[in-house]
């Protein structure tokens, strides 16, 4: 088991995540799907730093939280922005920047 | 695979062997129930479900730091992630109102079936790292016995803030531009625009 499991899993949860974010119209889930491929690479580091017993790969995970809290936050606010000029969510229907 | 049932099957039972399959059984469990939950995730068409199922993956993942001997890791991901985050995202659902997308899995577009193409090109690209199999024999000085004297917290504390300590400044330089970036979206006018297709 070891390295195979962590890195089948991984991938797996990577590509739903990828597969999600190119299909997807709502903005929202979009941003989950993000989330799923950050999971997928914490899921990674945490299992290798198991089986190398060192400790980086769980403080690079912990940085990876920090950043993927920072841009859930300024994503979302970005996408209330957008809600309340352009009453929809979709996003085939921005495609212009400048209004 | 066979061979490891075959050395169960004719192994001696004791306590920690009994410890070890039922290890192994629960992390095989826990991986799988996150893969379906992220499934989930995608092929939802309501939002509030999506975030639901995010959860759940959110909260086997923390299984699974767990069971990698990460209880740090596993317990920051269930404050942050499922708490703090999930809570955000449901926030913003109900805030916006969620309305179901037509998501028709089953009809093939031609955008689908690219992404579905460069997907699986890329899952194909991922498995190949399975076959490389593991190049050097752990050496770390954190081992089992280590982490159990000191605790998983103080393990990653001592080497984040000698070892990593200009990511870690970064990172806190990072949570400051976001608390900025954020004020500015909030705070400004945003004039109202014509909408293009009226």
């Amino acid at each position: 088991m070891g390295t195979t499991f962590i890195l089948f899993v991984s991938a797996s949860i990577f590509s739903i995540g990828a597969v999600g974010f190119l299909i997807r119209k709502n903005p929202l889930v979009m941003f989950m799907c993000v989330e799923l491929m950050l999971n997928a690479v914490n899921l990674v580091l945490v299992g290798y730093s198991n089986i190398l017993q060192a400790m980086d790969g769980q403080v690079f995970a912990l940085i990876i939280m920090t950043v993927a809290a920072a841009e859930v936050v300024v994503g979302l606010a970005i996408i209330l922005t957008i809600f309340r000029t352009r009453h929809e969510l979709n996003v085939d229907h921005i495609d212009v920047l400048k209004g | 695979m066979f061979d490891l049932i075959e050395k169960y099957w004719n192994a001696e039972w004791e306590p920690a062997m009994v410890f070890e399959l039922f290890n192994q059984g629960l992390t095989l469990g826990v991986g799988f129930t996150a893969i379906l939950a992220a499934l989930g995730v995608v092929a939802c068409s309501s939002p509030i479900y999506s975030a639901l199922y995010l959860i759940g993956h959110m909260v086997c993942l923390a299984l699974l730091f767990l069971l990698y001997n990460a209880e740090f890791i596993a317990a920051v991901q269930v404050v942050v992630y499922a708490g703090a985050v999930m809570i955000l995202f449901l926030f913003i659902i109900a805030l916006l109102g969620a309305k179901k997308e037509d998501l028709k899995l089953t009809d093939i577009t031609f955008e689908k079936f690219l992404a579905g193409s460069f997907v699986g090109t890329l899952f194909c690209e991922l498995l190949m790292t399975l076959a490389v199999g593991e190049t050097r024999p752990p050496k770390g000085e954190i081992t089992q016995e280590v982490l159990q004297q000191v605790g998983s917290a103080k393990a990653i504390g001592l080497t984040l803030f000698s070892k990593h300590l200009i990511p870690f400044e970064l990172a806190s330089a990072l949570l400051l531009v976001a608390t900025v970036g954020i004020i500015c979206l909030a705070k400004f006018q945003i004039p109202k625009i014509r909408r293009r297709s009226e």
